[in-house]
């Protein structure tokens, strides 16, 4: 399989796997496509592809886009069935290389300059923002998406997944907390000068821009999707500033952030399965031009409990960069996992245990980097623990983790709004907490006569004993495992 | 009559009676549902004091059973002159 260039050609490869559904009657924006996405998410079922929207003839919705491994691995061009850790594998090995840079297409060659609405034909409710869930604080145009601004004196360009709400016509809201790339860009640069930051938004990327957007890389997003793509990532210039944009995304807003004023966002459904992050004045978007492709597909991530790409991709991303990070520091790591029903909460880190404080040593790593906000519990087991497998990684942590000597927390440090067990003054202030659960050994046991020996099939029987037992499961009468 | 929303962490945001400013969303059908607009304004608790009616929302959305009526007295501009 080729990876989908696109949104349009992703989505026809889901549907011959059988990983989307085409659904042809009429859905309304206001809740129903919304409840649809959520419903899909919470049954990981197939992604729906809405073909009609009330009072938006031309227009279609596509929700859920990476809420599953399989349809994480059909972006990737794998085959739908690859497991996670050959996806991950895969991951790893596309973006440890060199850099592929971009290439600048002529705007004839964009399709997202199908359509121009500049001037006071501009009114963001000629697009489908859909209200995702009942209750939230208004229409989000920015589920899945990529905010493109560009670092004033670096010049770095940063594609981030910034939630953004429609405020009115011309206005949205969006939270952009103050440890991410645009938030220091702000604080540091743009609003201290009082000066306007430009912006564009690409909603309906491909999934591997998406996947980019979404991933803690220092890679600069561009790059990150021509390397995940294996091919240079097409981008065309903005009609109102210097940005570029993916030229095949669906929907390109163009404007600036606004230095000096602020209005209301949220509350909104989060990926921690909750509505947690206060209504707070936020930074706000003017938007001064809008393009989009015929038929325009607007993409919907429904974010609450389990599993949608809130969960799946950033536990997913997240845990392959720290990975990276960890490697590059000659830490003798057997894999990082976030499971997604953590919410992208707890990282587990499997390591050789071959020197003392090396699990503390791994979570200061960990909670020291631009990774660290969005998550507040590292797990460190041994190498003879599956870190895919839940029950193996629950039991190392219920019966190896010393309540004195394996529980470290980490007090005043970076969190995000996000968190349901911050408090309000917290959530307000970005600040967090974290803990480091030590599942390893201590180093000065002896291990022949101090370390507990694991008692499991695979552990303390003979292979020979293994093999003869796997070999007459059946014809003990037991039906095959699956 | 026109139909309102407003988000609030208390009732006691909204006094009957007096001059208020408040950031309230449509819930008028048509594309421009729910977007917002910051007033000067009345309510009351009496549903038959004003033409209009508002719905109220609490912090993390949830809908109050009480209902207001609303006088909407003018618009008050958020976006400076510069930007529009």
């Amino acid at each position: 399989m080729v990876a989908p260039k696109d949104t349009r050609e992703f989505i026809d490869a889901c549907l011959k796997t059988g990983d989307a559904v085409r659904i042809k009657q009429e859905v309304d924006w206001d809740n129903e496509a919304g409840a649809i996405v959520r419903r899909a998410c919470e049954l990981i079922a197939p992604s729906p592809f809405m073909e009609r929207i009330k009072d938006y003839p031309g227009f279609r919705y596509f929700g859920a886009p990476l809420s599953t491994y399989r349809r994480m691995a059909i972006s990737l061009g794998m085959a739908p069935e690859s497991t996670l850790p050959q996806i991950g594998a895969e991951y790893l090995r596309r973006t440890n290389g060199q850099p592929i840079a971009p290439v600048l297409v002529d705007r004839r060659d964009a399709p997202c300059k199908e359509n121009i609405l500049t001037g006071t034909d501009v009114d963001l409710c000629k697009l489908p923002a859909p209200l995702v869930h009942e209750g939230d604080g208004g229409r989000y145009i920015g589920t899945w998406h990529g905010v493109i601004t560009k670092h004033p004196v670096r010049g770095d360009v940063n594609w981030g997944m910034y939630r953004q709400m429609l405020y009115d016509s011309r206005t949205m809201s969006g939270a952009v907390f103050p440890f991410s790339d645009l938030g220091k860009a702000l604080n540091e640069y743009y609003l201290p000068r009082g000066e306007v930051c430009p912006f564009a938004t690409a909603i309906g990327l491909s999934p591997l821009a998406a996947m980019a957007a979404c991933a803690p890389s220092p890679i600069p997003e561009p790059e990150l999707t021509s390397m995940l793509a294996g091919e240079p990532v097409k981008l065309v210039k903005c009609e109102t500033t210097d940005l570029e944009v993916p030229a095949d995304a669906e929907i390109i807003l163009e404007g600036v952030i606004m230095p000096d004023v602020k209005v209301e966002e949220g509350p909104f459904g989060e990926y921690t399965g909750y509505r947690t992050s206060p209504r707070e004045f936020r930074v706000t978007f003017r938007v001064n031009c809008i393009t989009y492709r015929n038929n325009a597909v607007m993409t919907i991530s429904n974010m609450g409990v389990p599993q949608d790409e809130g969960q799946l991709l950033r536990s997913f991303s997240l845990g392959l960069e720290l990975e990276k990070l960890l490697r590059s520091q000659g830490l003798p790591i057997t894999g990082v996992y976030m499971h997604p029903m953590s919410t992208h909460h707890m990282m587990i880190v499997g390591v050789k245990p071959t020197y003392a404080g090396i699990a503390t040593q791994i979570a200061q790593l960990a909670f020291g980097s631009k990774l660290g906000p969005w998550f507040h519990m590292v797990v460190v087991v041994d190498d003879q623990t599956d870190i895919y497998n839940w029950n193996e990684v629950y039991h190392a942590l219920c019966t190896r983790c010393n309540p004195v000597r394996g529980i470290r927390v980490f007090e005043h440090t970076t969190g995000t709004p996000l968190y349901p067990h911050a408090s309000p003054y917290e959530r307000k202030y970005s600040m967090g907490s974290q803990v480091l659960f030590d599942c390893l050994w201590p180093v000065d046991w002896d291990p022949v006569n101090d370390v507990p020996r694991l008692v499991s099939f695979k552990h303390v029987y003979p292979k020979e004993i293994q093999d003869k037992v796997l070999a007459n499961w059946e014809s003990y009468g037991y039906p095959p495992v699956k | 009559m026109n139909l309102w929303e407003v988000f609030v962490l208390d009732l006691g945001e909204l006094p009957a009676g007096k001059d208020l400013e408040l950031t309230i969303r449509t819930l008028n059908p048509g594309i421009h549902k729910y977007t917002y607009k910051r007033v000067k304004c009345e309510v009351s608790g009496e549903l038959d004091q004003y033409e209009d009616r508002l719905q109220v929302r609490f912090g993390r959305g949830q809908l109050s059973d009480k209902r207001f009526s609303i006088r909407v007295i003018e618009e008050v501009p958020r976006i400076p002159a510069k930007y529009l």
